[in-house]
């Protein structure tokens, strides 16, 4: 009977540090997935760029230094690898192409384009998903960094491995909303 | 209140409403009981196994059924870009797999999802709310549709109206038993008069309770969902937009069977034909003025 009651209370604790650990696992692999999420689309606004800026360069040919601070930007995202150099690169390119947006206003045969208004359509709709997957990242990293600072999970972070990430931090106030297009 | 206090509250409720359920299950088994003798307990069994049936199977092909009784057509992606560009962007922020879409071809604006788990979801729109709605309300009313596919809405309705069956049995055949007076060779509790006639009542009124629970978890997850939306988007002025279009609109979806009216984002009951208390929504109104709430602390 006795040692029913110990081998009971064993089982208990054994399956106790099994759950904590796994939730660990679990929540690190959600930032993973989240973060992966960012890098998809981020890729997806990087290959959209080269089409808008031609666009726009067929009707606004003295524009360079726009292009070249969108290039410039873009090679800059699509390099960077750590968190915060992804986070700064990404706001760069957002002001980046916010100037651009600016340009294409005082084009009014450009505005009227088909193919610019589709590119400006997908280019809002991809921003929106940045921000979402930003924003999902955020809350995950959120979960994680609560688990392993709190009780009891805060015991088993190390034996996981698992350990505090970085937020995506959006330095410019400015940077937080998207460029403004309307359709 | 901002939407993580309204999930929790919305949570907290709907917990609250599932256990007098169950405390309600218990009172009709004990007044059967009570009333009929021990006897009558394998009628429990019974009542409870007929109403899992009837509700499981319509809970497990949720998405196949509601289909065929909305007259809902599956789309796909080049059917209509803008609007899974605008589905995307919400499965992004929710972290929910992307859904099966249908239009539901009616002029009327509304929306509804369903489906047993969010593998197997399914949200769609009528071609009304396409049409009636800018960008940022249609995100509103989609993140609405994927919080009751992320809150298990489906599986928490299926538990509320397995429950309700089974009260509606239970009762329905005890008083059947009483009036053929089947059952009164089991009364062998030598009859104290008091308790009988509360477990009479008991049995009398427990369905028409239990569909007032029913309705008031539906109310519960209604508001959860727009909560739940606001934590998705962060914009509750568009959820919020988005009601005030479907308020100022008065024509409804010209299916009105009521086993499926729970499922829209707007009742497509009359509002007036159906009192506050049976409404599996809340008032419009009431939901606008939460998600203002929301707004003011932004």
């Amino acid at each position: 009977m006795e040692t029913i009651v110990v081998l009971g209370v064993i089982a208990l604790i054994v399956l106790f540090f099994i759950a904590q650990y796994n939730r660990l696992i679990r929540l690190n692999i959600s930032v993973n997935e989240a973060w992966a999420q960012i890098e998809v689309q981020l890729k997806r606004r990087a290959d959209l760029i080269p089409n808008l800026v031609e666009s726009v360069k067929g009707y606004a040919k003295h524009e360079q230094s726009t292009f070249d601070a969108v290039v410039t930007a873009r090679a800059k995202a699509t390099s960077a690898s750590s968190v915060a150099d992804v986070a700064a690169a990404d706001g760069m390119l957002t002001q980046a192409l916010r100037g651009l947006l600016a340009v294409a206003e005082a084009y009014p045969d450009l505005k009227a384009s088909a193919n610019f208004l589709s590119l400006q359509d997908e280019l809002a709709t991809t921003e929106n998903k940045v921000a979402f997957s930003r924003q999902f990242y955020n809350d995950n990293v959120r979960s994680l960094n609560t688990a392993v600072k709190t009780v009891p999970t805060n015991f088993f972070a190390g034996f996981a491995k698992v350990t505090e990430r970085e937020f995506y931090e959006v330095e410019d106030p400015q940077d937080r909303n998207a460029p403004k297009v309307t359709f | 209140m901002n939407f993580r206090t309204q999930q929790a509250a919305n949570k907290r409720k709907t917990i609250g409403l599932l256990v007098g359920m169950a405390v309600l299950v218990w009172l009709v088994v004990y007044a059967a009981l009570t009333y009929f003798g021990t006897s009558t307990a394998g009628i429990v069994p019974i009542a409870v196994g007929i109403a899992l049936i009837s509700v499981w199977g319509s809970y497990y092909g949720a998405d196949k059924l509601v289909i065929t009784m909305t007259g809902a057509k599956l789309i796909q992606e080049s059917d209509n870009p803008k609007l899974f560009g605008l589905i995307q962007e919400v499965i992004i922020a929710s972290g929910l797999p992307m859904p099966k879409v249908a239009i539901v071809v009616d002029s009327a604006p509304n929306a509804f999802a369903t489906g047993r788990n969010p593998e197997h979801a399914l949200i769609a729109f009528t071609t009304g709310i396409l049409d009636a709605m800018d960008r940022d309300q249609l995100q509103g009313v989609i993140a609405h549709e994927l919080a009751h596919v992320a809150n298990r809405d489906t599986l928490v309705s299926a538990v509320a109206a397995t429950t309700a069956g089974a009260i509606a049995i239970l009762s329905d055949m005890m008083t059947r038993m009483m009036f053929f007076g089947g059952g009164r060779r089991g009364r062998d509790n030598n009859g104290n008069p008091i308790l009988l006639v509360v477990s009479l009542l008991i049995l009398i009124l427990a369905p028409l309770a239990a569909i007032l629970l029913k309705s008031a978890i539906s109310r519960k997850r209604e508001s959860l969902a727009d909560a739940t939306a606001v934590a998705f988007t962060r914009n509750p002025a568009g959820l919020r937009s988005a009601l005030e279009v479907l308020e100022r609109d008065s024509t409804v979806v010209q299916q009105k069977s009521t086993s499926v009216a729970h499922i829209w984002i707007e009742s497509p009951l009359d509002g007036k034909a159906v009192s506050r208390l049976f409404s599996t929504h809340p008032p419009i109104a009431e939901r606008i003025a939460v998600l203002k709430a929301m707004e003011s602390l932004n």
